[in-house]
């Protein structure tokens, strides 16, 4: 028969149930302090085996919770990083763009320093600054003007090849009107001068920034990807600078001129630097037969 | 109603085991210790006693300190609050604040000092992780506090035993 107790004899034996209880734990804590070897009791490891499937449930399911507040910490992370490389890539390819074009540009005044020692004469070197906002036009505008020396005529070439000459000056700037123009007109020859005969004069075709060759006689030996270079002849532009290569070629006969098309040497749509060739076509001797009616100078 | 408070002691132990893997800093928060601080307010002595041990052997169970330290320490506890609630009313959930903060000071106090006493080092700066710890419980507890209130308070059990009750007069009404 159980015995039922009263609350007050509950309390009154309940300090003698806690200094049993306390006693148990301070036994149970004098035998695991006095253990230095560091193995787990019998008790623990006991208990512990009968409640790990349990505690694996919890761990797992703990660890789910854990790994979903993990990852949205790692997700927060991840966007910052994402934020942090994506302006370190913008920068690096910045500085790799700036890197290229500071490379192309040196290559390109390095041809001009080369073409400068080959030619013998001045050359202001100068930056395009502006492209005629106009379609019927190819001009632009480069930096330097008549304060740097710069007139009317001059040819403006890169190391690659001419680019056309000045149409206008100012002070400080200068208009250039490009060889791909319709108005635009220079003596050149197939070949180098001196080993061909194949002379024209090269305009600009209108379209495809490509140079119509005219004048070429149907009798000369002229094929695709032939150079192209002026002859001096224009009063412009310098003899033997590259003007480009044969990119269409219609055959001509003994009666009628090839009919050539020429690709420019010089990038014309990517100008950058541009170098004037201070460069004065040597003044021209009339004939002495001359017409009456031609001024002599 | 003893099954209620195993599950409540097995629950809150193994909780404490899996709080750090949720969450490093919520180490601090000693669930054990709520559960047996809910207990020992409910004015059974003995009961709060016996919560009080096996909820702290159950803790050093899975600890790495001595084994007998919680339960000690849990069972004091226990005991100090079951007296102490005899004599102050602290059934306003204002008042019983104090008390877990009180029992987590108590607790780390206890626990330090039957470890220095038993001559094994102790690792943690004392001030700093019983403060934590205070923190934790006190903030947490008094949330799950008012949680156990709705399982486990007479008002609770009273609305249970009404709600038996009108069912059963309904079902009465039914078969009249």
């Amino acid at each position: 028969m159980p015995v039922t107790r009263t609350q007050k004899e509950i309390r009154q034996r309940a300090p003698l149930w806690l200094l049993a209880l306390l006693g148990v734990n301070l036994v149970l804590m004098s035998v695991s302090a006095r253990d230095e070897s560091g193995h787990k009791r019998l008790i623990q490891v006991w208990a512990q085996g009968l409640v790990s499937p349990v505690q694996n449930l919890f761990s797992g399911a703990t660890g789910t919770g854990a790994g979903f507040f993990q990852h949205l910490g790692s997700l927060n992370r991840a966007a910052t990083e994402n934020e942090e490389l994506k302006r370190r890539l913008a920068a690096t390819e910045t500085e790799l763009r700036e890197a290229r074009m500071a490379r192309d540009e040196n290559e390109r005044l390095k041809g001009l320093l080369e073409l400068k020692e080959q030619g013998g004469y001045g050359m202001v070197p100068a930056r395009v600054i502006a492209r005629d906002p106009s379609e019927w036009f190819d001009s632009v505008i480069i930096n330097r003007g008549s304060s740097s020396g710069i007139e009317r005529d001059m040819p403006v070439v890169t190391h690659e090849g001419i680019v056309g000459r000045i149409i206008g000056v100012s002070p400080y700037t200068a208009q250039v009107l490009l060889i791909t123009d319709e108005r635009s007109a220079a003596g050149a020859i197939v070949g180098q001068l001196g080993t061909s005969q194949a002379l024209g004069s090269v305009r600009g075709y209108g379209k495809n920034g490509l140079l119509d060759m005219r004048y070429v006689s149907g009798l000369e030996t002229v094929k695709q990807n032939d150079l192209v270079t002026t002859t001096g002849q224009d009063s412009i532009y310098p003899p033997g600078l590259s003007v480009g290569e044969v990119v269409e070629l219609k055959q001509g006969s003994a009666t009628s001129p090839h009919e050539i098309k020429v690709k420019p040497s010089a990038r014309l749509n990517s100008l950058g630097e541009v170098a004037i060739l201070l460069y004065h076509a040597p003044p021209r001797t009339p004939p002495a037969d001359a017409p009456p009616n031609t001024r002599k100078q | 109603m003893k099954l209620k408070i195993a599950v409540c002691v097995a629950l809150a132990v193994l909780l404490q085991t899996n709080l750090r893997l949720v969450w490093p800093p919520l180490v601090f928060l000693d669930l054990p210790l709520v559960v047996v601080t809910y207990f020992a307010l409910r004015r059974d002595v003995a009961q709060a006693i016996f919560v009080g041990f096996i909820a702290g052997l159950a803790t050093d169970i899975f600890s790495k300190g001595l084994l007998g330290a919680n339960g000690f320490s849990k069972t004091l506890i226990a005991y100090l609050i079951a007296a102490l609630v005899t004599r102050v009313m602290l059934d306003n959930p204002l008042a019983r604040i104090p008390v877990l903060a009180g029992a987590a000071a108590f607790d780390a106090v206890v626990i330090v000092f039957l470890h220095r006493l038993l001559g094994q080092p102790s690792l943690l700066p004392f001030a700093e992780t019983a403060a934590y710890k205070m923190i934790a419980t006190t903030v947490a507890g008094t949330f799950i506090f008012y949680m156990f209130d709705i399982f486990f308070s007479d008002r609770a059990r009273q609305r249970r035993h009404f709600a038996f009750r009108r069912r059963a007069a309904r079902r009465s009404l039914v078969r009249r």
